[in-house]
């Protein structure tokens, strides 16, 4: 294909051929061009099929607005759905295929459908999808998304990547026409700091699709030589291809950059960056979008807004056709007709819908006045189109202006509702504006050049006067006043046939009519129904329109009917974008445990646990499922002795003369008399009453306590603490630090466990003798010949056991030598598995039993919470209903048929009792399989537990469908008398 | 003398890239030893504090370094700074804690934190990727600090010069905090 | 949303963790004759304010320092920012 409709002049770069590929035909634009530009200068008019009829579809603007030249953009996992072709900028090597056909796009068998559009209707999917309920998702749905949609995802993993930023800046300008301009201009000469954002490659907003000038230049050059200005100036910041999208919170700005979608290929770099800005000040320049006049067969490929029209004249140097209409109800139509003219393309006619002189006398030119369109023909390109007076007139495009609607939709992101002006016939910001914006230009209503300039450089002054900024106005420099006055016709009423209000959704004019037949009153209501207004354009040309429409249907004023919010985003945002950097490995961050590396070398398997990666189990060659390592781990730790690295649990540094009293406040047991060199287990209740967190806090001075939280709540016990500290005390001398990541603690367990740290912990620094260092001590000693470390004496598993601490960088060193240590005692590694194994086989409770229900008196602890002081949880505990004889309490249960695995979560029913909730007694938490005593063990609770030992109740699960019999026994499986610890 | 020997591993030991003029390294055996000023006798610790450094406790979101360079003193919160200075032996907090002669809460938090030092022309235009702290030199003056977030994880990012940045957050992350700072290296070379 | 951090200045609101009505600092008296009844009120009822409120931030990414903000919940207009221990003294709090 040749550019035949290539004309002279425009702002592309004729020195740079590039050819790209539409449905695999071969053709050629320029630098400069947008896929959109290319395809009309190569007489590609037909562009795609509609949404819902599959009507043939051009390209109808020549901005982000676009509802109809949506294509397909690249190939392979590349591959993009819903381009607007009037914003994708050639490259050489584009592809790009049509959306929504089957067969080609020139004959698409599902143009059917079009033939039963009387059946297709506002809500004809309401009401006919209704019955029978079993082809909902059988039959209709496929069948629906088949016929109806828009284009295919690839299917693929995104091979793209994206990355956010964070700016900052004294005024945002949004948008870069001669009032952005104008505004950047004002406040970057005052040494503000100032980010000018702009969705277009070339900045100049109008100006590039206009012939109007500024001093003695043409717009385009006195644009491009104030953004050199602008860019030779360091407090300047110039974001082209970059679409402000959102407005949010005290001058918070969402912003995405195009950074490499017109390259070829992203070469590694991010595609696209999701910006968010905090302005001090904005200025919202974004200008307006002209709109349509709806009249039968609207919606032909050919039709085309008469300023998209210009654009394509101007700065593309590309016209829509050979012979070429204009029908507008205001002035500015026939700039249309002059700039066709001036370029030597036949103006067929100009039709205005006024019955008036001619605005503006062009040479030679048919004036049609007090006329409207009523129908048009061509199926694949218009041909003629038919007056309201019965006259036909032959020609292959149709320039269509309905007047201009300034773009307030960043002024409504928060809740702003713009306000009508009769003398636009059109909305305009309203009095409620995001904080700290102002509006200035055509997007304020100011629609004429002159006008649009001063307002930006006004709008600009004031905002940084109310900032305390310096700042002098700057000559505004000679430019017009276009003609702009205009009649408020929205559709030609005398069209018999379809008239399209909604390209992008296949709504028309006696779509709107129905709705409102049919009782949708209000515009939200209409919009739904109809689908007006949704999808990639979000009705940027069909909105007021309808409203219009509505208007008419109520007899009621356009401001009275009422207009639908805008919500961001202004332009559709890539959920790609949105996710960032965060996918795959980098979705969250990764903690890793101080011997995750000696782990990795010895077989581990990890665990995620939050952020955390903590080893589960180290299997051995010959071991043929998890079970196999984490039974030996387990039984090797009561047999001799084990290591696992406890590092995950939060550590709290807490020190001040009150640390005591603080402590007392935060557990519901005492802590003011623990000793120095002494270790307790405290319990945390919520406000409430019910139990929050468990854990060990170890007194290393008189004013310095060493606290342990479960790994999972290390982050929120600190939060709640400091809440305490600020907020309920705020007069005690005490003070948090978290040391979570600071010491490497090693879990040191098993009747050989002293045996081995004897070796490992300087002599000189600490006695080891039970005597010396009995249960529940603690202190600090020297390890290894002089480093520094702190050793506990607890135990999770119910063995002699300590925790021995170690700055977090000698912490896989010290794995090494505590294995090394232990080779003669089997020393093994066990994992987070065992180290549950062994907690259950000994009755200690963790998160499953600490679940957000449970109460100290459930977990039999009730004696723990202390009546003679105040502490968090306190009072509400004691209410009645929480200490209940009957209450759940903790047990633990033995399968009567020891062979039988016990199934977690499995609720507990009485023998002979019906399966329902009124007969419920409790559940299992927690299950495992115990090596210590050969079968399958668990804890959990049922009423009166305490009292009950040796009964047999039923464990169901209807979930798996199975129930088996347990005995109620002590959750103390092992080591009931606690001797082991004390030895 | 035990038969055992701990060898001291930070977790990004050895860390050095250059993009460009750009280097983005982790300082050696870079100590970091909490203070907390004890309620009611703030003045008393200050006054330590003083007499320890020979610098008064920085204004909140600030830093100073003492003037042998050898030490930075960084105000965290209203009752919390931090002290950083060189020292390759696991005894800093003893060290601080000697100077303060008991005039101030001190905890060791060398090995809690992860440092990386970023120099040179890319430095700001990276952070700007991951970091929502407002960094132009005309809010963020050298000696400037700050703690925020930086990719879902605690950082604390300090201005020592004009174009030099000291980050430190959670020695457990400290492989993914270095290569959040790197990506967004690569991406703004 | 922008916090105005009363002793770092504006940061976003991303830097901090909300908790609810600044009534939370009310805690009751324990041995007050109907303490059940208080904890009950203080635990349990909250006014749903259309309109400015008083609620704790607490800047966790930051200074851990937790803050009274006077927010407009129809609007998210910030007032007023105070440090909750200065507001929590200035309620009577102590130790």
């Amino acid at each position: 294909m040749s550019q035949v409709n290539r004309i002279k002049g425009g702002l592309i770069d004729r020195s740079q051929t590039f050819s790209f590929q539409f449905n695999g035909t071969q053709m050629q634009g320029y630098a400069g061009d947008t896929l959109a530009s290319a395809l009309l200068a190569n007489g590609q008019t037909l562009v795609g099929r509609s949404f819902k009829y599959h009507r043939p579809r051009g390209i109808f603007t020549a901005g982000s607005e676009e509802p109809n030249a949506l294509v397909q953009l690249r190939s392979g996992a590349h591959q993009e759905p819903n381009t607007r072709a009037t914003v994708a900028e050639l490259f050489d090597g584009l592809t790009a295929t049509s959306q929504n056909h089957r067969g080609s796009l020139k004959h698409d068998l599902m143009a059917i459908t079009d033939l039963m559009s009387p059946f297709l209707s506002a809500g004809f999917y309401y009401k006919t999808f209704m019955w029978p309920k079993a082809f909902w998702e059988k039959l209709y749905e496929p069948a629906i998304r088949m016929s109806a949609g828009l284009g295919r995802l690839s299917m693929q993993e995104d091979p793209d990547s994206y990355d956010k930023g964070y700016l900052h800046c004294d005024l945002l300008v949004i948008g870069a026409g001669p009032a952005g301009i104008m505004a950047a201009l004002t406040a970057g000469r005052s040494g503000a700091r100032v980010i000018l954002a702009d969705e277009d490659f070339t900045p100049g907003g109008r100006l590039n699709g206009e012939t109007l000038e500024i001093g003695d230049m043409s717009g385009q050059a006195w644009a491009a030589q104030a953004m050199a200005e602008l860019a030779s100036m360091d407090n300047v910041r110039l974001m082209s291809r970059t679409t402000v999208y959102g407005a949010y919170d005290h001058g918070t700005y969402g912003a995405l950059e195009r950074c490499t979608d017109h390259l070829a290929s992203a070469n590694g770099k991010p595609r696209q960056i999701l910006w968010r800005i905090y302005s001090k000040r904005a200025v919202l320049t974004a200008g307006a979008t002209e709109r349509p006049i709806a009249f039968g067969n609207n919606d032909r490929p050919g039709i085309m807004l008469a300023g998209a029209v210009r654009t394509y004249v101007n700065r593309y140097g590309v016209t829509p056709g050979t012979r070429v209409a204009v029908f507008t109800n205001n002035d500015d139509g026939y700039r249309t007709a002059a700039d066709l003219a001036a370029k030597g393309v036949t103006v067929a006619a100009v039709i205005d819908t006024r019955n008036q002189a001619p605005a503006q006398d062009i040479p030679g030119m048919r004036h049609i006045r007090g006329a409207g369109v009523v129908d048009t023909k061509g199926r694949h390109q218009l041909k003629s189109i038919t007056l309201t007076d019965g006259q036909m007139i032959d020609c292959d495009a149709l320039a269509v202006s309905g007047g201009w609607n300034p773009n307030v939709h960043l002024t409504c992101h928060q809740r702003g509702r713009p306000t009508w002006r009769d003398d636009l016939n059109a909305f305009v910001p309203g009095d409620t504006l995001p904080t700290g914006m102002a509006v200035a230009g055509a997007a304020n209503g100011a629609l004429t050049l002159a006008s649009a300039m001063a307002e930006g450089r006004d709008a600009a002054l004031a905002q940084l006067a109310d900032l305390g900024l310096k700042a002098s106005p700057i000559d505004l420099p000679r430019a017009e006043d276009e003609a702009r006055d205009g009649a408020a016709v929205w559709h030609i009423p005398q069209s018999k046939k379809r008239a399209w209000l909604d390209l992008q959704n296949d709504v028309t004019v006696k779509d709107i009519k129905q709705s409102h037949q049919e009782g949708f009153r209000s515009v939200e209501h209409m919009k739904r129904y109809t689908t007006l207004g949704m999808a990639t354009d979000q009705g940027k040309t069909a909105n007021i329109p309808a409203l219009a429409i509505m208007a008419e249907c109520t007899g009621r004023t356009i401001p009275e009917t009422g207009t639908t919010i805008f919500r961001p985003p202004y332009t559709p945002v890539p959920i790609g974008a949105l996710g960032g950097r965060a996918r795959g490995q980098e979705f969250r961050p990764t903690r890793l445990t101080p011997s995750h590396e000696w782990a990795s070398a010895n077989g581990a398997t990890f665990v995620e646990v939050g952020n955390w990666m903590r080893a589960q189990w180290f299997a051995r060659p010959g071991e043929k499922g998890w079970r196999d390592s984490v039974d030996r781990e387990v039984l090797a730790t009561r047999g001799s002795v084990g290591i696992c690295d406890v590092t995950t649990l939060g550590k709290i540094d807490v020190q001040g003369r009150d640390a005591a009293a603080f402590l007392n406040k935060i557990y519901a047991n005492g802590f003011a008399k623990l000793a120095v060199g002494r270790v307790r287990y405290g319990i945390m209740l919520r406000e409430d009453g019910i139990c929050y967190d468990d854990g060990t806090t170890a007194r290393m001075g008189e004013n310095h306590f060493v606290m342990t939280t479960t790994t999972a709540n290390a982050v929120l016990v600190f939060r709640r603490m400091e809440f305490a500290r600020q907020c309920l005390f705020p007069d005690m001398d005490v003070h948090l630090i978290s040391t979570t990541d600071a010491w490497a603690q090693f879990a040191v367990a098993g009747p050989n466990a002293r045996k081995l740290l004897e070796k490992i912990v300087d002599a000189d620094s600490q006695d080891m003798s039970n005597e010396g260092f009995p249960f529940m001590a603690c202190g600090e000693v020297t390890v290894c010949g002089g480093t520094p470390a702190r050793l506990f004496r607890i135990s999770f598993s119910g063995e002699l056991a300590y925790e021995i601490a170690v700055p977090a960088r000698y912490g896989n060193s010290m794995m090494g030598a505590l294995m090394e240590a232990g080779r003669e005692f089997g020393a093994t590694p066990y994992g987070t598995e065992a180290l549950g194994v062994m907690r259950i086989e000994k009755g200690h409770a963790a998160g499953n039993e600490l679940d957000g229900r449970i109460t100290a008196h459930n977990l039999g602890m009730g004696r723990m919470v202390s009546k003679a002081k105040d502490c968090i949880g306190n009072t509400l505990s004691q209410r009645p209903e929480m200490n209940r004889d009957d209450a759940v309490k903790l047990v633990g249960f033995r399968p009567v048929d020891r062979a039988i695995p016990l199934i977690a979560g499995a609720h507990l029913i009485n023998k002979g009792d019906a399966v329902n909730m009124a007969n419920d007694q409790g559940w299992l938490s927690s299950v495992a399989y115990s090596p210590s005593l050969g079968h399958s063990i668990a804890l959990g609770f049922i009423k009166s537990g305490d009292t009950r030992m040796g009964e047999i109740v039923r464990a169901v699960s209807p979930v798996h469908d199975k129930e088996m019999e347990v005995e109620i026994v002590s959750a103390h499986f092992i080591d009931p008398e606690g001797s082991r610890l004390r030895v | 003398m035990s038969d055992f020997i701990l060898t001291s591993e930070p977790p990004l030991a050895g860390f050095d890239r250059r993009f460009g003029d750009t280097v983005l390294k982790a300082p050696k055996d870079l100590a970091i030893v909490s203070i907390a000023l004890p309620l009611g006798d703030e003045t008393k610790a200050e006054k330590a504090i003083k007499t320890a450094f020979d610098i008064a406790l920085p204004a909140m979101g600030t830093s100073d370094v003492t003037s042998d360079k050898s030490t930075t003193l960084m105000r965290l919160a209203n009752d919390q700074a931090f002290v950083l200075f060189a020292c390759p032996t696991p005894d800093a907090e003893r060290q601080i804690a000697a100077k303060l002669k008991g005039a101030a809460y001190t905890t060791d938090q060398t090995d809690a934190w992860c440092a990386l030092e970023l120099s040179g022309p890319l430095a700001r235009p990276a952070l700007e990727r991951i970091c929502m702290v407002d960094l132009h030199p005309d809010s963020f003056a050298i000696n400037a600090i700050a703690r925020t977030v930086m990719e879902h994880m605690g950082a604390i990012v300090a201005r020592t010069d004009a174009d030099t940045y000291l980050l430190l957050s959670a020695s457990s992350s400290a492989k993914s905090f270095a290569h959040a700072v790197e990506l967004s290296l690569e991406n703004v070379s | 949303m922008i916090i105005n951090h009363p002793l770092l200045g504006p940061r976003d609101a991303a830097e901090f963790i909300y908790l609810g009505d600044a009534a939370l600092i009310d805690r009751p008296d324990w041995q007050a004759e109907d303490a059940a009844e208080q904890f009950h009120a203080y635990g349990y009822l909250r006014d749903n304010v259309a309109g400015p409120m008083q609620e704790l931030w607490y800047h966790e990414q930051g200074d851990r320092s937790w803050l009274v903000v006077t927010r407009d919940t129809l609007t998210h207009e910030i007032t007023n920012v105070e440090l909750a221990r200065d507001v929590a003294r200035n309620r009577g709090r102590s130790v």
